[in-house]
């Protein structure tokens, strides 16, 4: 066997720790191909929802949807060409149409649901659970139906090799102490156990390349672990439970020293500067945050990677600064669709211009068999709500790039069954992803189109 | 079996003729409550919060809705004391006390707790959260006295204030953010991640190598960096023990344990051999321990058995300290802990006197009062600049002179020890000379100050309805938006931060108002919300929210009174209390919120108490609530009192080791990391 595919390789491995002198034994090995790229995954999180007519084909002369609280099934008014199930033609709705450059690389989903658990506020919930979709009522002592995370459940398996297992960026700045953690985090360990994000570029920076600092901790760690397991003792069992994140920290940290040690030489090829601290206009600090995705998940920092373009409700106005001359609030506008809509569009646009800036952006980097970043990246966009305005949990806005669309999908558009779980989309990239898995929270099947 | 007898007789015929039309027939489940669940009486007292919360609304005449048919009075007295009963009876029956989860201490107490430890006489790094900065010195809790004029600052809008003395090079995490209807202390909500631990690790390392740790920064240079003088080799790890002692005693919050303080001994040991001297020794030794979970977490010891117990004296010092404090128990503290003696009442009473009286008392007033009231909403309040000019001074706003207000004014009630009656209803108030104005009272005849460092003047106050936390400007600005104001925010504040009663979330329950400009402009704000108060499922919560609401309609978006609207019209501030006092203006809006005074503090304590312990309260904590409530207002209600109540009651001097959270139970593996 000259070359081995990586993921048979995760496959055969199903999930166990990959021990890394065992990578280094397989690199040694003569080969007459160049191995195959790590695959990766991402996701681009947009709060709030979408304007349903600028996004979906078919709504564009429906009614702007009028207000309504809760998860709301009946909440927009469908749209008057019934689109048939399966295969269709890729539409260039207003809100779609930055994504023409780019369309041989991505594809529209649409019909997918989440179900929203009753006794949390919409937003907190439709943000937090996005990527767990756990069935209602399944977590015990907890009012969201937040489990462990897709992006750590993959992580679990193609996370080991490298030095960050995960990464959350968020491009949160607000600095008032608004809202609570629900609002503000995509990314979970577990139930009441958040992953918290990088927001600020520099010390996001820092994080990533920062290999000197961390030197300094080698000397402690070893004595504050001990004093972690001797701490235990006096820890009843729940507690044990969650003091394992100690733990845990402290582990990953190590590891992650002596991966980065390991990297340092792609990372030393790395062209990209250390961020100044200043203020920027909200599209720059997108994508400045978005190129600190990008080159961590092209230097080998890590496969797996969330997005967050903003914090789900937060009335504090944001700065658009190439779209308003007033600070605007996203989630008030999103209230009244009938006076806002024009700057609501906007919005929308101008969050789907940032995600066709990351995609071409990938697309633009050659990995070593020639194949492009995007191609061994499964890149999903998507929102909590299919509307911000009527807060429904079912249609969201669904698009997939890179590897995410499958081998046949690219350039199309994907209507689903009504009903069809957003997790029967989680598990198909899990599996694409090498998990060894059948099911994910409360999915019902994969979709095979979406296999790649 | 008389009591299952009434719940038979009593209490189902009212509840299948007066609520299960919209608790439960049909599929009908308004706010999530069904009733037909409660099959029986067993069933019933298995849910203590959901029996609490039938109870409440029963009694307070929440339920049935105001037009709906209501249950008779004796009836409804008799129903009260019958689920009342059971209540107690099944709180009894259900475990004591809920388990704070172990928690790493958020980022405000971490700085309090290194600056203790090392005696530091600066901040390790800014606090934003702090939201007032003492320019003067004025905060003297033993002095039992406020003075008359004193200068503040308003940290997070007056941008240039960060002339605080700080640790150079050493820069902080993001701050924590507060739980909903919470505070930023709340043990489920403090978890560790690598990122977050990455950054502890920073600190402790940056801290320790900062120019400024020296001599002229940490009280305890002398004897615990210092190399001693003349120290032969072979003394050294004596001398490294007696050193680490203490002070591993003092960051661990109980004497160190002999196995714990031998391995921070072989440590510095082991340094000193390698040739580091023995100050940069004993820095890394430090930077060790601010990065130990010993340092870092909170959490009481486990029983071997499941079941309630009292906490020990040094669970019971760092409760104390954590609350009073926001930080690590001092030397006299531990000491009394040691001793054994800390929970003789005499003793606690003269310690938490002691801690009233201390400046350390201030990281109470940086985070209680700021937090209850959700001042932090004033930050992004910011008014129409063309319609309100006068609310701006080039880059300042008024609201840095207002959000300072009610923060005074608690301070003063907790210093004087006065009424928590007057945090509602004072005769006085620190203002500076732009706000008394702004406010339309008497001059005060003194140089305007500013524009970040004001001086505030203590002044009785000449319009009643101006004062206190409720109509104060702070609150009504933060309440408004850039044009007008919102009287369900405002109704929803008060009930969530005055009677600790928070609606559901507004999402499910505020349409925007849908109209044209010419069919509104000559409406009152109120007519135009009635349409959707005619709303069935608008209904219940907006009888609650909409009178609290309105009857702030008299302070405009920038907290000014008036009494027509731009339109012409003018303002009905009036409606009905809880259903029960009537009010037409903010006066006799008071006197009504006044004439439910009990409730107020009962609100009060809830949230004063849920700060102490960190956690979210339950319905086995009422019990506590009453004590604390009774003792309070025999001592007429004044602060002091409530705190040293608190300390007493059983929630804060309890812990449970419940069946998951015995030493019996099974540990797993991480979770952070699956295997």
């Amino acid at each position: 066997m000259n070359t081995v595919s990586r993921r048979s390789f995760l496959r055969g491995a199903s999930g166990a720790v990959l021990s890394l002198p065992w990578l280094e034994s397989l690199a040694a090995t003569p080969v007459t191909k160049v191995a195959a790229p790590a695959q990766r995954i991402a996701w681009f999180y947009v709060p709030i929802g979408v304007v349903r007519r600028g996004f979906f084909p078919g709504e564009a002369e429906t009614k702007i949807p009028v207000f309504q609280g809760g998860n709301n099934r009946r909440g927009f008014v469908a749209s008057e060409i019934e689109i048939p199930v399966g295969e269709n033609p890729f539409p260039f709705t207003p809100t779609l149409e930055p994504l023409e450059p780019v369309i041989d690389k991505v594809a529209l989903v649409t019909g997918m649901d989440r179900t929203y658990q009753v006794g949390t506020d919409v937003h907190a919930q439709c943000a937090s659970c996005f990527l767990s979709s756990a069935p209602a009522y399944s977590i015990k002592e907890s009012a969201w139906p937040l489990d462990r995370t897709l992006d750590h459940v993959i992580a679990d398996t193609v996370g080991e090799t490298t030095p960050f297992r995960s990464l959350e960026f968020s491009c949160n700045s607000h600095k008032d102490n608004k809202e609570s953690i629900h609002f503000d985090n995509i990314s979970w360990y577990g139930t009441g156990h958040v992953a918290p994000s990088l927001r600020d570029p520099r010390k996001a920076y820092r994080r990533l390349f920062g290999t000197q600092e961390i030197e300094a901790y080698r000397n402690i760690t070893d004595l504050v672990l001990d004093d972690a397991r001797s701490m235990k003792r006096h820890l009843g069992y729940a507690d044990n439970q969650k003091f394992a994140e100690y733990f845990d920290s402290i582990r990953s940290i190590e590891e992650q020293m002596e991966k980065m040690e390991k990297l340092r030489g792609s990372l030393a090829e790395v062209k990209m500067d250390e961020p100044a601290e200043a203020h920027l206009p909200r599209g720059e600090y997108i994508r400045l945050m978005g190129d600190l995705m990008v080159v961590a998940l092209q230097s080998g920092l890590t496969n797996v990677a969330t997005f967050m373009v903003g914090p789900e409700r937060w009335d504090t106005p944001f700065m658009y600064e190439s779209l308003f001359d007033k600070p605007v609030s996203h989630h008030k506008m999103s209230h009244n669709q009938t006076k806002y809509i024009d700057a609501l569009l906007e919005v929308d646009r101008f969050h789907m211009e940032q995600f066709v800036y990351l995609v071409e952006k990938m697309e633009g980097i050659q990995e070593a068999n020639g194949t492009s970043l995007l191609d061994n990246t499964i890149f999903t966009y998507g929102s909590g709500l299919g509307d911000g305005s009527t807060h429904q949990y079912n249609d969201l806005p669904i698009i997939v790039a890179g590897r995410g669309t499958g081998a046949s999908m690219a350039g199309k558009h994907l209507h689903c069954q009504e009903g069809t779980p957003l997790a029967d989309l989680w598990l198909t990239q899990a599996k694409s992803m090498g998990v060894a898995a059948d099911r994910f929270a409360d999915s019902v099947s994969t979709v095979s189109s979406l296999i790649s | 079996m008389i009591a299952k007898g009434k719940f038979e007789d009593l209490v189902r015929p009212i509840l299948q003729s007066h609520c299960v039309q919209c608790h439960g027939e049909d599929g009908n489940v308004k706010g999530k409550v069904n009733l037909l669940d409660i099959e029986n009486e067993k069933v019933m007292m298995k849910d203590p919060d959901f029996l609490e919360l039938v109870m409440e609304v029963i009694d307070y005449e929440e339920m049935p809705p105001e037009d709906e048919k209501q249950i008779e009075a004796g009836k409804r007295v008799e129903i009260v004391e019958y689920l009342r009963e059971r209540l107690h009876v099944a709180l009894n029956s259900t475990e004591k006390v809920p388990h704070t989860p172990i928690r790493r201490m958020n980022r405000f107490q971490y700085n309090n707790a290194v600056v203790d430890l090392l005696d530091l006489n600066a901040v390790v790094f800014p606090l934003p959260e702090r939201m007032m900065r003492d320019h003067s010195n004025y905060f003297q809790p033993a002095s039992g006295k406020m003075p008359e004029k004193l200068r503040v600052g308003s940290r997070p809008l007056g941008k240039s204030q960060l002339i605080e003395k700080r640790l150079a090079g050493v820069s902080a995490f993001p701050q924590d953010l507060r739980a909903e209807h919470g505070f930023d202390n709340r043990g489920d909500h403090l978890s560790l991640s690598p990122l977050l631990m990455e950054e502890f690790l920073k600190l402790s390392i940056s801290i320790m190598q900062s120019p400024d740790m020296t001599a002229k920064t940490s009280g305890i240079w002398k004897t615990f960096f210092a190399a001693p003088k003349d120290l032969p080799k072979e003394d050294q790890e004596k001398e490294v023990r007696s050193r680490l002692k203490p002070f591993l005693t003092a960051a661990f919050r109980r004497p160190v344990e002999k196995d714990v303080l031998e391995r921070y001994v072989a440590y510095a040991v082991q340094s000193l051999d390698s040739g580091i001297a023995f100050s940069e020794t004993m820095k890394g030794v430090v930077s060790a321990v601010l990065a130990s979970p010993r340092f870092l977490y909170l959490f009481d010891r486990a029983e071997a058995e499941a079941g309630t117990k009292e906490i020990d004296d040094f669970e019971l010092a760092s409760r104390l300290t954590f609350f009073l404090w926001g930080s690590i128990p001092d030397a006299e503290l531990l000491g009394l802990a040691e001793k054994g003696r800390l929970r003789e009442p005499e003793v606690l009473r003269g310690q938490v006197n002691r801690m009233l009286k201390d400046r350390k008392l201030k990281r109470f007033c940086d985070g209680f009062p700021a937090q209850w009231l959700q001042l932090d909403r004033i930050i992004s309040a910011i008014p129409d600049r063309d319609t309100y000019e006068d609310f701006f001074m080039g880059q300042y706003r008024l609201s840095m002179h207002m959000m300072l207000e009610p923060l005074l004014l608690f301070e003063t009630v907790l210093i004087e020890d006065r009424s928590i009656i007057e945090l509602i209803d004072p005769e006085f108030s620190y203002r500076t000379v732009r706000l008394q104005n702004w406010y339309g009272e008497t001059p005060i005849k003194e140089k305007v100050s500013g524009p970040t460092a004001l001086t505030m003047y203590r002044v009785p106050t000449e319009k009643r309805r101006q004062t206190g936390v409720i109509t104060n400007a702070a609150t009504m600005v933060m309440t408004s938006g850039p044009h007008e104001t919102k009287p369900i925010t405002r109704g929803a504040w008060i009930l969530g931060v005055i009677f600790n009663d928070p609606p559901e979330p507004p999402p499910a329950d505020v349409p925007p108002l849908n109209e044209k400009k010419e069919e509104v402009e000559h409406l009152t704000l109120r007519e135009r919300f009635s349409a959707h108060r005619e709303r069935a499922d608008c209904k219940g919560c907006h009888e609650k929210l909409d009178p609290l609401g309105f009857a702030m309609e008299n302070f405009d978006p920038v907290g000014k009174w008036r009494e027509i609207y731009e339109n012409g019209r003018e303002v009905d501030a009036a409606g009905t209390l809880f259903r029960k006092h009537e009010f037409t203006d903010a006066d006799s809006f008071k006197d009504a919120v006044l004439k439910e005074k009990e409730r107020f503090v009962r609100a009060f304590a809830g949230h004063l108490l849920s700060f102490a312990l960190g956690r979210e309260l339950a319905a086995v904590d009422s019990p506590s609530i009453d004590e604390i409530v009774e003792l309070t207002t025999e001592a007429e209600y004044r602060l002091q009192p409530m705190i040293h109540a608190i300390v007493q009651s059983e929630a804060f001097r309890l812990k449970s080791s419940s069946k998951d959270n015995s030493l019996a139970g099974n540990l797993t593996g991480p979770y952070l990391r699956n295997p």
